[in-house]
């Protein structure tokens, strides 16, 4: 017996029982309490959570049929389909007797029935009955796959010295036999994947590869000094030579008593066809095409591989890339062209293939545990359920420590569990069936953005299965930002299936907040709260990148006479004249257009349009010019420049709406100015681009605060 | 008033009861919890509102928990009203909901009985 079945019988068992009446779990629980320890649930909700969180480490359910949302037969189906009624034993609590019930709920997996009323000794019978009944088969199991991996390595042995013996009066190594049945295996996987016209299953690649050891058996009835002659073979050695695919077939076809044996069937196949040749030309039969047996064929194919590859007596060996160039090439016979699309297909694996084979003939012993696995379909084997119970343990453990919110989706059951954490956090149960279609759900997490994430989750990949998403989410009542970090769950079909998700949302809000306060802070002139010239220019980017052929204009103005504001009544005037035009130029541009305070007293305007400018350029110089604050009387001069004159060039069209302010101001004040290069082009510019750009354009400034 | 006498009130096998669960306290015990039992409640809020799925379900676990203690005749209407109710709404179902109120009435009255004499 393993250490691990050892500790599994001296733990105390677990049971769960799933009734909605409180009044018949407790004398359930009362009856088994004493041996037992007892997890209950009042309806099928709660009972797959108790499951999903348990696991096996649950040894028995009792569950009742009637039971209000998810009922018995529902937890039932779900337990089939996630595969835990093979490891959990089910005894059904009814007083329903109509024999479709029992029926269905045997075909669901079901192990007992407990009939109401109960009695207390025929509850502890089936108990005690069904728990020891899944023990042992358990331990059966085990010992039934301990047996055969024993039982197929003593084989795979004997075979292994029987081809030996053959390779030793050949003169040559072990090696031959082990890169036969490395070779056959991959070319099999190669060729399965590749087309189904072959009906092989994964037993028969098993079968395949190690009777392949036995292609050369009849090779001990032929004379060494042919055998191991050195040079070439005259007609009549060779014609002796040859028998040796007959001869092996027949000692393999006298066996008495095992002829049925795929295994025999198999290498006997394959030791009197693996010199056949698929154009008709081989031996010793002629067979042509896919008369020959494909275990045969691909013996073959890697019989010829391994021979280019290894040397012997009369020639070197050749490297793995020539070999396959030889093959391919047609120097080596003719080879089913699916074959040849495996060998190219996995050429960039055979040295790598020959070379494991080299140190294992443990490969074939992964073959029988993988078949073992895969007879079993899901039912892993005890050792691991044990690792997955200790990995759920600890799992647990951290989801009731740590301080975010965790959650585990599953698509079917659609359902979500949260850490006890989260559950308090989002104010939520800790198992919620159908999510998506619950409010309290909804009420936190908006369902566009529920969709999107689920969404991502769907379009990832088994490689590539994590997702995140920040978002928002409703806590007390306040929208909170929060990062969610999800990898999605694949089933390990062939192609995988999404099953679900797990992931986790971490509280970013603080965070978040600051960096759009600084981003703000960044982006804005702080005492008009207009954009600054950098972000102003990103924002322009922007626009023309998304939008290259529109029409565009840039319009720059600055206060005349502000310095005599500023001179006259102090910097403090001088500010709330710059607010106030910040918000009538605020007011005076729609909600599309840009705009922007890029230094002392100048601003910036960027505008879309369609057909003529001048009555919007117009427009916004009225609204902004012309009135007073206070005593102050408000003009402005204002340079306007088109991409449609000048180009989509930043720095070009800045350039030339400076130009054109400054043109304006050589001669008068208070009007606006259209950019034109024929008068304009050598003009001086008033302004700097951007501050930190420079300031060798600043002589002019002479107004500018 | 003995346990015995309480389940003779109620029409109830106490014999029977006693046999299953192999104790007299255990019997005491559930009976006594059957007092706080909300199934009866359920069903009667949703035979009001003829939310009848609900209604069955409520009836159906009076059923099960009034089989397990053995009050035979509160089980045998709650056993006939959810039959009743099994596939919804029944014309018979109102006179068995009838027939149940008065054994629940009964049976309640029966265990009151024996919790005061008793002093729990």
């Amino acid at each position: 017996m393993s250490a691990t079945s050892i500790q599994d019988e001296l733990r105390r068992k677990q049971i769960l029982i799933a009734d909605d009446s409180e009044i018949n779990r407790s004398m359930l629980a009362d009856m088994l309490g004493e041996e037992y320890d007892i997890l209950e649930a009042e309806d099928g909700v709660r009972a797959l959570a108790i499951l999903q969180k348990y696991g096996t480490e649950i040894d028995l359910v009792l569950l009742d049929i009637v039971m209000p949302h998810v009922n018995g037969f529902d937890v039932l189906s779900a337990m089939k389909k996630n595969g835990w009624i093979e490891d959990i034993p089910v005894i059904m609590i009814t007083s329903e007797t109509a024999s479709a019930h029992v029926e269905r709920a045997y075909n669901l997996g079901c192990t007992d029935f407990i009939n109401r009323p109960f009695d207390e000794r025929v509850v502890h019978r089936r108990v005690v009955n069904t728990i020891l009944l899944y023990a042992k088969q358990k331990k059966l199991q085990g010992l039934i796959a301990e047996q055969i991996i024993e039982k197929e390595r003593q084989s795979t042995l004997m075979i292994d010295i029987l081809s030996h013996i053959v390779e030793f009066r050949n003169g040559e190594s072990g090696q031959h036999v082990r890169n036969i049945r490395a070779l056959t295996d991959l070319f099999l996987n190669s060729l399965i994947a590749m087309t189904d016209r072959y009906p092989l299953t994964r037993s028969d690649v098993g079968l395949i590869s190690t009777a392949s050891a036995l292609h050369d058996i009849g090779k001990i009835a032929i004379p060494s000094e042919i055998l191991n002659k050195p040079g070439r073979l005259t007609d009549e050695e060779f014609q002796v030579m040859k028998t040796h695919s007959m001869v092996g077939w027949q000692m393999i076809a006298d066996l008495p008593g095992f002829q049925d044996e795929p295994l025999v069937k198999i290498a006997r196949d394959i030791c009197r066809w693996h010199h056949e040749r698929y154009d008709g030309r081989g031996y010793p039969d002629g067979l042509k095409g896919d008369e020959i047996p494909i275990s045969a064929q691909i013996v073959a194919l890697a019989d010829v591989y391994d021979a280019l590859t290894s040397q012997r007596v009369y020639k070197p060996a050749f490297s793995h890339e020539k070999a396959v160039e030889m093959i391919l090439g047609g120097e080596c016979g003719t080879f089913n062209p699916l074959l040849m699309k495996c060998l190219s297909d996995v050429a960039g694996q055979l040295k790598d293939t020959l070379h494991s084979a080299e140190h294992s003939s443990q490969l074939e012993m992964r073959n029988v545990v993988s078949e073992l696995h895969r007879h079993e379909e899901m039912s892993a084997s005890e050792r691991t359920l044990h690792l997955l119970e200790h990995e759920r343990m600890k799992f647990n453990f951290f989801a009731d420590m740590s301080q975010e919110i965790q959650f585990e989706y599953t698509l079917s059951p659609s359902m979500v569990s949260l850490n006890a954490f989260g559950a308090n956090r989002l104010g939520l149960e800790e198992t919620i069936l159908d999510p998506l279609n619950n409010e309290k759900v909804l009420s936190t997490l908006a369902e566009a953005h529920i969709q999107l994430l689920a969404n991502a989750l769907r379009a990832s990949t088994p490689a590539h299965p994590v997702v995140r998403r920040d978002c928002r989410i409703i806590i007390n009542g306040e929208p909170r930002w929060s990062r969610i970090i999800a990898r999605a769950t694949w089933s390990a079909d062939d192609p995988p299936q999404y099953t679900g998700a797990i992931g986790k949302a971490t509280d970013i809000h603080e965070s978040r907040m600051q960096l759009e306060a600084l981003k703000q802070e960044a982006s804005h002139d702080r005492l008009t709260g207009l954009l600054n010239h950098a972000a102003a220019k990103e924002q322009i980017l922007e626009r023309i990148g998304e939008n290259p052929t529109a029409d565009f204009a840039m319009v720059i103005f600055d206060l005349d006479h502000f310095k005599s504001a500023n001179d006259t009544y102090g910097h403090m005037f001088g500010d709330e004249v710059l607010k106030f035009i910040a918000d009538k130029l605020r007011e005076s541009i729609r909600e599309r257009d840009i705009a922007a305070r890029i230094g002392g007293d100048e601003f910036l305007a960027f505008l879309e349009y369609h057909g003529d400018l001048e009555p919007i350029v117009k427009r916004i110089f009225t609204s902004l010019t012309g009135g007073k604050y206070e005593n102050f009387p408000i003009s402005i001069s204002m340079g306007v420049a088109r991409i449609e004159m000048v180009g989509a060039d930043y720095d070009d069209l800045f350039h030339a709406a400076d130009k054109a302010l400054y043109t304006l101001k050589r001669s008068t004040r208070g009007n606006y100015r259209f950019y034109d290069p024929a008068t304009m082009q050598d003009m001086l510019s008033v302004i700097s681009p951007i501050e930190s750009e420079g300031t060798e354009e600043t002589e002019e400034k002479g107004e500018t605060k | 008033m003995t346990l015995q006498e309480c389940y003779a009130a109620m029409g109830g096998d106490f014999e029977e009861v006693k046999s299953r669960l192999r104790s007299e306290r255990l019997v005491e015990k559930f009976a006594l919890k059957f007092l706080a039992d909300p199934s009866y409640d359920t069903l009667t809020a949703t035979m009001a509102s003829q939310d009848y799925e609900e209604a069955f379900r409520a009836a159906h676990t009076i059923k099960g928990v009034a089989q397990n203690l053995s009050f035979t005749a509160l089980y045998q209407s709650a056993s006939a009203l959810s039959e009743a109710l099994r596939g919804g709404f029944t014309p018979e179902a109102p006179a068995l909901a009838a027939r149940l109120d008065a054994d629940y009435a009964k049976t309640v009255a029966a265990i009151r009985a024996y919790q005061e004499g008793c002093g729990k």
